[in-house]
């Protein structure tokens, strides 16, 4: 299958990734116990770009607010819109990341990185240099691992036979949170 | 005037400069594709790039220029101040310089000497033929004074697990990477969209899965 043909016809395999993120980052405050690493936090928070529909009758509404339970996007969520592009915080033992994930074609926007010490070094010396670019490309590398990580933790259910216990619990989560 | 605009453009590109470095940054993930890598790769890979590294087109007539750079200075087109390699990556910039002309701008000095033309002529219209010729007169005049405005985007190809991360994700600069990167080193980069990404992680054993997935209704 052509390349635009594959984004176009399984665009809806990253938007139900955000959404179960979305979910799976409230099913227990924030918390979620990657297999085999253990648990990291997960925070949606104050943006998030909600799709419906295809060419013209193609849909966007945005929702913006610091720290707000995204509402007007969980009411959207009820109404058939799927998360297009949601703004999360990724936290892994000492580590922060922001990162505003877009769900067609799985890009990484506005990445924000934890603080490190050699960040400080702002030496031009060669060695240094190399130093500061390894130690981002680490951490840009370790932030694509831990969403490979849970997209992979997603793909597990999605394709096996827990889907269907699973979309139950997403479906009653939205109704919840928007009768709340 | 416009010259100055231009200028204010160039400052504003490299002051606003956020990538692979510095700043937050937003980036797109491509695999490697058409491999084995030759070797001794450190020497193919130094002939390659120093091949496709950036000519400069401020001194010339050139309307467009594109190639390598080194990420810590988009004038060292020679990797005098760093290295592309950086342990197990290869890290560059690339940096694409375009001579452009606002239409408005070509609107008005084209209307100008349009009206010049006709009273030197002694004519009260100008001919079809007559107006493309002084259009693309005007067009090349004004290509020639304008300062080229550069782009810059942040590569990184990790040679262990054959990925790169592109530091953008505008489309324009995604073609031009894979071209470039194509026209260096012989080798395909294949976005990683999220299908994609999927069968990498699950496998060839559950690929029958994956491709007869169907969208499901989340409410």
């Amino acid at each position: 299958m052509d390349i635009v043909d594959l984004i176009q016809e399984k665009r809806f395999i990253g938007q139900e990734f955000l959404a179960w993120l979305w979910f799976k980052s409230e099913e227990r405050g924030g918390s979620v116990e990657l297999p085999g690493i253990g648990d990291i936090t997960v925070i949606f928070e104050k943006h998030m770009l909600l799709e419906y529909g295809e060419g013209d009758s193609n849909e966007k509404v945005i929702c913006r607010g610091l720290q707000t339970e995204l509402r007007e996007a969980k009411t959207g969520l009820t109404l058939g819109k799927k998360p297009e592009q949601a703004r999360i915080m990724f936290i892994k033992g000492d580590y922060e990341f922001g990162v505003t994930l877009a769900a067609g074609l799985l890009e990484f926007r506005n990445v924000r990185l934890p603080k490190t010490v050699d960040a400080a070094d702002e030496s031009d010396d060669p060695e240094a240099v190399e130093g500061r670019i390894l130690e981002r490309i680490a951490l840009f590398e370790e932030l694509s691992k831990l969403v490979n990580n849970l997209f992979r933790m997603f793909l597990e259910i999605r394709t096996g036979d827990q889907w269907s216990s699973e979309l139950t619990k997403i479906q009653k989560w939205s109704a919840r949170s928007v009768d709340a | 005037m416009v010259v100055f605009f231009q200028v204010i453009d160039v400052i504003y590109e490299v002051i606003n400069y956020m990538g692979l470095l510095n700043g937050s940054a937003s980036f797109m993930r491509f695999t490697v594709e058409g491999g084995p890598l030759p070797q001794p790769f450190w020497d193919w890979a130094a002939e390659k790039i120093s091949a496709h590294s950036f000519r400069d087109i401020d001194d010339s007539l050139d309307e467009y220029s594109i190639g390598w750079v080194s990420v810590k200075n988009m004038f060292d087109s020679d990797f005098a101040y760093a290295s592309y390699a950086a342990g197990d990556y290869i890290v560059l910039s690339m940096r694409v310089d375009e001579r452009k002309v606002s239409s408005a701008v070509l609107k008005k000095v084209v209307a100008k000497e349009e009206e010049r033309v006709k009273l030197e002529k002694e004519i009260p219209k100008l001919s079809r033929s007559m107006r493309l010729e002084i259009k693309e007169r005007i067009r090349t005049q004004l290509l020639r004074k304008s300062v080229p405005i550069p782009a810059v985007y942040d590569l990184c190809w990790n040679l262990s697990d054959n990925t790169v991360l592109l530091f953008s994700t505008g489309k324009k600069a995604m073609t031009q990477v894979e071209e470039l990167f194509k026209d260096t080193f012989d080798l395909s980069l294949v976005l990683q969209v999220p299908f994609l990404v999927a069968g990498r992680l699950l496998g060839p054993e559950k690929e029958d899965r994956l491709d007869n997935l169907k969208p499901s209704v989340l409410v």
